[in-house]
């Protein structure tokens, strides 16, 4: 017998889940989307002149010197892309839904405040970790082709000149490959995705009262800037005693509700060729862990009963 | 389970607009009306008469300061209650940089479909909307008669029980305005229940089951439509092919009678909106005539 097709408008049965992860995608790649067709990717060129403009340099310095530069040029280049992009677009995918008014449209469907957040933070993330990938991959390229150039030189040269022992030639080599490619340096880009996702939680906590991008751009530049005087905010407030009731009262706010992006710098150690213990990668790996929950709750908090 | 679509119960919205306690304005007061289901409800009202706070309370985007709302039995901000309902935004509020078919499937899967399903109900969407040729087209590039279409398939996308309009005709042509109107009574025809928001009364009148006139939060007057718009002491007939002798047989039939008077006589007008459509038709007709 011949059934006849469901109409178009027929009404479905769905059951809706309290939380889904699947929607939390949804929203995260279409956030994917949008910041990839907005061309940030853009910056990818940016990174990739920067490296073929150091390795075309000749400095009049050490193989080892030299290596150390484009480490530290590209690692910085790779932290300050990381940390600004995560604020800056953080910033301004939730005010343009907000002020577009796309985000009727999205609250409107069974998605809960919550997932809607949640997704837009990955989405972020998800852009920057991409992109860390690809200028890591660059620059982890760039280091072992000037790294085992040096190293056949400086071997070239050693072993033609008698004045050296097999034990100064290894002793050279091994401090090219100090400065050279290693695994190590993967952490530091670990360390870099780490804070950028620390600050763009800030800056969605920020985006939910905000009234303009702008403001919330400015605060978390703010925060972010702030959030290296931890330190010494600290110190003070345990050994000064003799400040203004202001004073104290900064210290403790700073103390309190900044995260400390100073525990982040590990990495400038690991750039710089020391050894870093994973015990202190996963100690951050979860205290990122913990900002990102305190953030977004204090986010849902406000955005919870946000009307439209 | 309640048996009503929409339930609205004695429902105030107040907003604030400073740090004062004394300074507010009521945007909704005590307003309470039902959509049943499979009706077609139509709520107008002048600019700021609180139409759109009441839909986007129905839409859980609010919470009502006072009073119940209910869809489907369930309470308007319950993530179940957004489930049964399908929303058509007066502008377009969608990503500009996805194309119609990337917005249908981004609405589809928030709502839960995936593969074959999903895909499937994009296809008959765009058909049903008259945009499969422009589906591969980014939104940016789409006229708001186009948007409009977009837009009413991605409220449509999963299979609401209820479906929201806000101003569906806005900006829109005759002809597009036209199309949107025959998928209301299309929507009504399958059973799916219709709440509508607008300032264009003919439309109203040409769809709606039941009408709410709303002004400054209050309701002024509700009930089924022809209740609404009959004038109770007067009669209309309309005849067709009657001769001159005939109308004035009748003319002095009525002047007979002392207690009733013509209060109008003329032809039957049809409207602008049938008279442009009529006539796009035959020069549709034409040029296809041409074109043999």
């Amino acid at each position: 017998m011949n059934q006849t097709p469901p109409s178009v408008f027929e009404p479905a049965t769905k059951t809706v889940s309290p939380f889904s992860l699947r929607r939390v995608m949804v929203i995260a790649s279409s956030s994917v989307t949008q910041l990839v067709r907005m061309k940030t990717f853009y910056f990818l060129l940016a990174f990739a002149a920067i490296i073929v403009v150091l390795m075309s340099l000749n400095p009049p310095t050490t193989p080892a010197g030299v290596l150390s530069t484009i480490k530290r040029i590209s690692f910085g280049t790779m932290d300050v892309f990381a940390w600004l992009f995560a604020i800056v677009s953080t910033a301004l995918l939730i005010p343009k839904d907000i002020e577009d008014r796309t985000l009727y449209t999205i609250l409107s469907k069974p998605v809960r405040r919550i997932e809607y957040l949640i997704g837009k933070l990955l989405g972020v993330l998800w852009v920057i970790a991409i992109s860390l990938l690809v200028m890591y991959a660059v620059c982890a390229l760039a280091l072992w082709s000037r790294e085992t150039l040096y190293i056949a030189e400086e071997l070239e040269a050693m072993n033609a000149d008698a004045r050296y022992s097999a034990e100064n030639v290894g002793a050279q080599i091994a401090l090219i490959e100090q400065q050279g490619l290693r695994p190590e340096l993967g952490i530091a880009v670990l360390g870099s995705f780490l804070k950028a996702a620390v600050v763009a939680s800030v800056t969605i906590f920020l985006s939910t009262f905000a009234s303009s991008s702008l403001f919330s751009i400015i605060i978390s530049v703010l925060v972010f800037i702030i959030g290296h005087a931890h330190t010494m905010a600290t110190s003070f407030w345990l050994y000064q005693t003799d400040n203004s009731l202001f004073v104290q009262l900064l210290l403790k706010v700073v103390k309190i509700f900044i995260p400390n992006f100073q525990l982040y710098s590990f990495s400038h150690g690991i750039i710089q060729g020391e050894a870093v213990a994973y015990s202190l990668v996963w100690q951050m790996t979860g205290l990122t862990g913990v900002y990102l929950v305190v953030f977004l709750f204090l986010s849902l908090l406000v955005f919870i009963d946000k009307e439209f | 389970m309640s048996d009503l679509a929409v339930e609205v119960k004695n429902m105030t919205k107040v907003f604030s607009r400073g740090l004062k306690k004394s300074d507010y304005v009521v945007a909704v007061d005590n307003l309470s009306f039902d959509i049943k289901p499979g009706e077609v409800y139509g709520l107008i009202g002048p600019n700021g008469s609180g139409k759109s706070t009441t839909m986007k309370v129905v839409l859980g985007l609010m919470s009502p300061t006072k009073g119940d709302v209910k869809v489907f039995g369930y309470d308007s901000g319950d993530i179940r209650a957004r489930n049964e309902i399908g929303f058509l935004p007066e502008n377009p509020y969608f990503y500009k940089h996805l194309t119609g078919k990337e917005t249908l499937k981004f609405y589809g899967k928030l709502c839960g479909f995936r593969g074959r399903e999903l895909q499937d109900r994009i296809a008959e969407l765009l058909e049903l909307v008259d945009l499969e040729s422009a589906a591969n087209r980014r939104l940016g590039g789409y006229s708001k008669g186009m948007l409009q279409r977009i837009g009413l398939a991605q409220a449509l996308i999963q299979r609401p029980r209820l479906v929201i309009l806000d101003e569906p005709t806005a900006g829109v042509d005759p002809l597009g305005s036209r199309q949107i109107r025959d998928l209301i009574l299309k929507l009504k025809d399958d059973g799916i229940t219709v709440f509508l928001c607008s300032h264009l009364l003919e439309q109203v009148q040409e769809v709606c089951d039941r009408v709410g006139i709303i002004f400054e939060g209050r309701m002024r007057r509700e009930g089924p439509l022809e209740e609404l718009i009959q004038i109770e002491e007067q009669t209309a007939m309309t005849f067709s092919g009657a001769k001159p002798e005939l109308l004035a047989k009748v003319r002095e039939l009525i002047e007979a009678d002392s207690g009733a008077t013509i209060v109008e006589e003329g032809h039957p007008k049809t409207t602008l909106e049938r008279l442009f459509v009529s006539l796009s038709h035959a020069s549709n007709t034409d040029d296809k005539g041409d074109e043999k």
